[in-house]
């Protein structure tokens, strides 16, 4: 093997690494880590983080970010939520306005950050704001409740060998699995990468740009909606408040799972680590009884910690 | 592939005033030129990065208009800038198949869109071979190479789907002297499968080292076609500043 492939290899097995030395560190300091039970809390903890980040690693793989993703995620619910209760639409029909406005907004950044040319990191914050005051106010800051039964069936369990999973999670990994081949495998999955590695040589080859950006931003809210959905199944509740760790969550974790902010370079699998690295985090020092201050303190380090090797790797790659 | 009367402005700048232009077949033209010569315009109209206001383009005889870079990719005339268009973190087969990606036959390919990496790898592996472009591996990444293999990279797609011409935008400007010379040889090889190639660029050594032909550019109009074997590199420099009527010269160094 080539040395380069074997640091590519590291740079893929890095993530993993790490997980399993979280892991390793948690199931040392409190024994009921590694239980069937509380791996299951952490798959179920990680899933709505999981599915936004799905989302969040399409955009930074062009060179993006989404500020606005967990406060997309939380309108999504409120919406959905709200059609439901208030306005008495069938469950798949109030799931479907949910997921709508969450894909609105994500037409509305790649339309801002295509035509108008202008940064992902100004839109989204702006639209980060935006989907915040919008949610506040059509939900009156006030908690949907007395969700129906089957808007939370994907938070409900069956039995694997003893132990509860939720088919949320399920969703989740066959969510994983397709955009891996879509990335992997198809002409568009290669033309993300290639607009975020060189986007003028990428619209010298004729390849629509604009059209792979655009797509990149409506499936990014896309995902965003169907992470709406899974944070209701799993809270029961339509939450205004919710998103608020998810925002940033997401983007550590797809940092963490070796996708490069400067576009181009990087795995969604990744993603689904880095997401797990966060959930094992939290999970594990809320075992360990340490408040949730602390928690949001680790995550603040890690991403730095993520991006700074993201910064490193690349400086050594250009000299 | 000809042009006739091709006309350009910019407002009140006529970048092009009525220039001709001839390729022939297998043939190396190189386009030489001062800055504001109109040589970057008449490439770009070529090439269908811009329309002229006024004239014709011919592709075999037949007029053709190109409204945008891709038209022209579809008459079969491909483009090489200078600035090592690749995408770096992509392997070799990858950017050779940037954006014309082969799919599997059958359901996979037409409902599930799945690429088709053994095909591609094998016709990159055939096609570098090809052309004597000593790289071994097609699924490096482009950013492991020096500049002079990434721009074989960019001139070995530009060959592998250019039917009719292979234009090179100073393909060896950002290059050191021995890529350079890599370079110009593989120019050469495009050349000998058949294709014509259509030089730009500023330093003379490899104009004269590659060229069949120099096409002289000089205030948007074609000033002369040389023969580069009749006639010295500073007569050359001449002529293009217009030191030198075109006139003046002996017939042999016309071509």
């Amino acid at each position: 093997m080539r040395v380069k492939e074997r640091r590519a290899l590291l740079g893929a097995l890095g993530p993993v690494i790490a997980l399993l030395l979280a892991g390793a560190f948690f199931a040392m300091r409190s024994d009921r880590f590694l239980t069937g039970d509380n791996l299951s809390l952490v798959l179920q903890q990680v899933m709505v983080v999981g599915v936004i980040a799905i989302g969040q690693t399409l955009v930074i793989l062009t060179a993006g970010v989404d500020l606005s993703c967990g406060m997309v995620m939380a309108l999504g619910g409120i919406v959905m939520t709200k059609a439901a209760v208030d306005h008495q639409l069938p469950v798949p029909l109030a799931i479907a306005c949910g997921v709508g406005v969450t894909t609105l907004f994500g037409l509305v950044n790649g339309w801002l950050v295509t035509r108008i040319k202008l940064p992902p990191f100004i839109v989204t914050l702006g639209t980060l704001n935006i989907a915040f005051a919008i949610t506040q106010l059509y939900s009156s800051a006030q908690t949907v409740t007395d969700v129906p039964e089957s808007m939370t069936a994907l938070g409900t369990t069956f039995q694997v060998g003893g132990t509860a999973v939720a088919y949320g999670t399920v969703l989740m990994l066959a969510l994983y699995a397709l955009a891996a081949f879509a990335l992997r495998e198809t002409p568009s999955g290669r033309h993300v990468y290639a607009v975020g590695n060189n986007p003028e040589a990428t619209r010298l080859t004729g390849i629509a740009t604009h059209r792979v950006l655009l797509g990149v931003y409506v499936l990014a809210g896309v995902s965003y909606g169907i992470a709406a959905l899974l944070s209701v199944a799993r809270t029961g509740v339509g939450d205004p408040n919710a998103g608020q760790t998810e925002n940033l969550d997401a983007i550590t974790a797809v940092v963490l799972g070796g996708t490069s902010l400067f576009g181009g370079r990087g795995q969604v699998l990744g993603s689904l680590v880095g997401a797990l690295i966060v959930g094992v985090f939290r999970n594990g020092l809320t075992l360990m009884g340490v408040s949730s201050v602390y928690q949001v303190l680790v995550t603040g380090i890690l991403v730095i910690l993520a991006v700074a090797t993201d910064q490193l790797s690349r400086g050594g790659r250009a000299a | 592939m000809q042009a006739r009367g091709l006309v350009k402005r910019y407002g009140h700048v006529t970048a092009l005033d009525g220039a001709d232009f001839e390729l022939r077949a297998g043939e190396i033209l190189a386009v030489i030129g001062d800055n504001g010569a109109g040589k970057s315009s008449l490439i770009k109209a070529l090439s269908g990065a811009v329309v002229p206001d006024e004239g014709e383009i011919l592709l075999d005889g037949q007029p053709v208009r190109f409204r945008s870079p891709m038209d022209a990719r579809r008459a079969g005339i491909e483009t090489v800038y200078q600035d090592l268009a690749v995408a770096p973190a992509m392997t070799i087969a990858e950017n050779l198949f940037l954006g014309r990606e082969l799919r599997r036959p059958g359901v996979l390919g037409q409902l599930f869109r799945m690429l088709d990496k053994p095909r591609m790898l094998e016709q990159s592996i055939a096609h570098m071979r090809d052309l004597q472009i000593g790289i071994r591996s097609m699924t490096q990444a482009v950013e492991t190479l020096s500049g002079g293999q990434r721009q074989g990279v960019a001139v070995a797609r530009s060959a592998a789907f250019a039917r009719h011409v292979v234009i090179m935008d100073e393909p060896t400007a950002a290059l050191g002297v021995k890529e350079g010379t890599m370079v110009l040889e593989l120019i050469r090889r495009v050349r000998d499968r058949g294709l014509p190639v259509v030089l730009i660029s500023h330093n003379m050594p490899h104009v004269f080292e590659v060229a069949d032909r120099i096409h002289v550019a000089r205030l948007g109009k074609r000033a002369a076609v040389l023969n580069p074997k009749n006639i010295s590199m500073s007569d050359t420099v001449a002529v293009m500043t217009g030191a030198m009527s075109p006139e003046s010269l002996p017939a042999h160094a016309l071509a």
